[in-house]
């Protein structure tokens, strides 16, 4: 079902947690709340699911207003970070919970249970008890219990943030085609960006309780709509380089680059990827820098580079080279940038200025 | 420069206070904790074994005594246990029968009453106006005003009483703003306790003999409850803070109401904070002396007074109450041994995280 947001707003106290936060989330859609901690995802999530009062705005699951009711009639199940399973009741009876609530006679609750068991492979568990599975086992009842009762909407708080490694990134998968299959609105929050882009059909970016960018993450990637969304997401995250642009003229430490057009913003950031940028011979290339450290990563290596902008702490750009790339450290060098991947942005506001 | 570890020391004092490896006590340690734990362990134990030889002598033995080793010193003799429980064995069952009644009733109404309310301040945050409550004293004031010193018939003054209090909190009480919470209502109810309970005695004892219930089980059972509740509310709150809020949400989000969050999960996991209050609170009202002496005379009797009855026209019959004290120790000591495994078990691994 579709969800929507209008103008929700929370405060706690005298502190503004979350300012008019608006959007509609599609029916089957997979939406990922995305942000740094603090940033109000999860207090957006528990309004949703009712956990947490409003403090002015609406919530709409399908077309219903939910603002002021009870979590239980909100049609709306929800997997917390730490799963929160009952402690003293077997899988089955966890499962099987929600059901129980709804008064579902035993025999077709056994038999339901049985199915979303099934689903998230722990049929062979059922009698055990929570603290006689692994975490990911713990992970997958967590889910079985929100996916039995078929909600309109499911809601996901850092689902995966307690799992290891390896696991996460399976669980990712998992939960993926899960959500693909049931075809379930999913609102799911997240400081991962990894997460965040491997998941979402679009993601909603946060900072300070406001909506930064709203969008698929492809275009998020390629077209950050600001300096707190572009340097966010990409890991290693996108090197920013402090100048100002006049007259079409972009003038940093030790380099200038013409845009060809006469745009005028003053103090003025430039950013590039490390992928859309590569290390070359001192004297060409856009920005004169040393090599300040290599770390070979595996396929790739990133070279880390210092500029030469005069100030006490070095300003590194990070540049995502081949792996058999060798050079010395402290050795002087340059950048060179596709000037189709540069990004311009007004280092006040940090909105994005398009060229 | 560099610190360097210290060399073991050598000596006498070394060989006896330093330990030889890691894990072990050195052996004049473990003989000094020994002998300490010897020393306190007589001291816990000693008056159980005087009790229990104690009840099997004949006065002769005791007023001649002391007398230490039966068949040694003495020649022991079922007299007391037969007296009490045979001769006169209906006055020793009903007071004991009585006791179990009260103590059980009394500690099941007190820890159910009192687990709701430390959930409650668990849980929801109260922000009482400290007007709103001096409003409501004003009205009690007001009550006690017209019926005592006016007159007035005491449902009227009710009331007025009600009146005044919802008139006052409505108006000048909310024009302040300072307010109470969790913490201090947690402290009012302890306070409770702080006072000595001879405070309330006489109060108490007039509104029975008023109300007609003296004497009875239910003003024995009412009394305990309400004097244990303060002291279930406070040892449940802090077992109930123990219990992640995310397991109470998860709960909520599969469409339980309060009260099913708190029977099917909150009070499960509490059961060793529900194991250890209970014995406490039974263990209050089982040994309850002062309360008991106001309230009941032959019909409620309990057994802590029917032990102090032994001191008599006749001098202390000490045969008598070791029997008796011997009779009141039984069931507690199986009821803890049959609470211990709750005491002691953790019952959240597993609710939150891997």
């Amino acid at each position: 079902m579709q969800v929507t947001l209008d103008k929700l707003s929370k405060s706690f106290g005298h502190v503004q947690v979350l300012h008019d936060l608006s959007m509609v989330v599609d029916e089957g859609e997979f939406l990922v709340l995305l942000g740094p901690s603090g940033c109000g995802k999860t207090t957006a999530l528990r309004m949703i699911a009712g956990l947490e009062e409003v403090t002015s705005g609406r919530v709409r699951i399908g077309d219903r207003d939910v603002t002021d009711i009870l979590p239980k009639y909100r049609d709306a199940a929800m997997v917390f970070q730490s799963y929160a399973l009952y402690p003293h009741k077997t899988v089955a009876e966890n499962i099987g919970y929600p059901l129980k609530l709804r008064k579902v006679p035993p025999p077709e609750r056994d038999k339901t249970v049985r199915e979303v068991a099934a689903q998230v492979q722990l049929e062979d568990y059922l009698t055990r008890y929570p603290r006689e599975l692994s975490g990911g086992q713990r992970q997958r009842v967590a889910l079985a219990r929100a996916i039995i009762r078929r909600p309109a909407v499911f809601l996901m708080d850092e689902p995966l943030s307690n799992l290891d490694a390896k696991l996460r990134v399976h669980m990712r998968a998992e939960l993926k085609h899960m959500q693909n299959t049931l075809g379930t609105t999913t609102i799911y929050v997240t400081h991962d960006q990894v997460e965040a882009m491997t998941l979402a059909h679009r993601v909603a970016i946060l900072n300070h309780g406001r909506l930064m960018q709203f969008d698929q993450p492809k275009t998020i990637y390629r077209d950050p709509a600001n300096l707190f969304v572009a340097s966010f997401i990409g890991s290693p995250p996108m090197n920013m380089v402090d100048g100002t642009l006049t007259s079409g003229e972009f003038t940093g430490p030790g380099f200038a680059h013409n845009l060809g057009n006469d745009l005028s913003v003053g103090p003025a950031v430039i950013g590039f990827r490390p992928e859309d940028c590569s290390v070359v011979a001192a004297g060409t290339g856009l920005i004169p820098a040393q090599i300040y450290s290599n770390e070979l990563i595996g396929d790739h290596t990133l070279v880390t580079c210092e500029l030469h902008d005069g100030s006490a702490t070095p300003h590194t750009v990070t540049v995502k080279m081949d792996k058999d790339f060798e050079a010395e450290m402290g050795t002087e060098i340059a950048i060179a940038i596709d000037p189709a991947h540069l990004y311009f942005f007004e280092r006040e506001s940090g909105n994005r200025v398009r060229v | 420069m560099t610190a360097a570890a210290p060399d073991r020391p050598k000596g006498l004092y070394a060989r006896l206070f330093e330990p030889k490896r890691l894990g072990v006590m050195a052996p004049g340690t473990s003989v000094l904790v020994y002998a300490g734990l010897l020393f306190w362990t007589i001291v816990v134990l000693f008056p159980l074994y005087w009790l229990l030889v104690t009840s099997f002598k004949l006065p002769i033995d005791v007023n001649e005594g002391p007398r230490y080793l039966p068949f040694v010193d003495y020649e022991p003799s079922l007299h007391a246990w037969d007296y009490l429980l045979v001769e006169v064995g209906g006055d020793t069952f009903r007071p004991y029968v009585n006791s179990v009644i009260i103590a059980a009733i009394s500690t099941v109404l007190a820890v159910l009453a009192g687990s709701m309310a430390a959930y409650a301040l668990a849980r929801i945050t109260y922000k009482p106006r400290f007007s709103s409550i001096l409003s409501f004293v004003v009205g009690i004031i007001a009550v006690i005003v017209l019926t005592v010193v006016a007159g007035v018939p005491w449902w009227l003054s009710l009331i007025v009483g009600l009146a005044i209090f919802a008139l006052l909190a409505r108006t000048i009480a909310r024009r302040f703003n300072a307010r109470l919470g969790n913490g201090d209502i947690l402290f009012w109810m302890i306070s409770q306790r702080i006072l000595p309970p001879v405070i309330v005695a006489v109060p108490v004892y007039v509104m029975f003999q008023r109300i007609g219930l003296l004497d009875t089980h239910a003003a024995m059972i009412i009394t305990y409850a309400t004097v244990n509740l303060p002291i279930v509310v406070w040892l449940m709150h802090d077992f109930f803070l123990s219990i992640p809020r995310d397991l109470d949400e998860s709960a909520e989000m599969d469409g339980a109401t309060k009260f099913q969050i708190f029977f099917d999960i909150v009070l499960p996991l509490a059961k060793p904070g529900i194991a250890a209050t209970s014995l406490l609170v039974l263990v209050l009202a089982w040994n309850e002396y002062l309360l008991a002496l106001f309230l009941s005379s032959v019909d409620a009797q309990t057994m802590p007074l029917l032990v102090a009855a032994q001191n008599a026209t006749r001098g202390p019959q000490w045969w008598s109450m070791s029997v008796l004290i011997l009779l009141m120790i039984i069931p507690v000591v199986l009821i803890a041994l049959a609470l211990q495994r709750f005491i002691a078990k953790g019952l959240l691994v597993g609710a939150v995280k891997g």
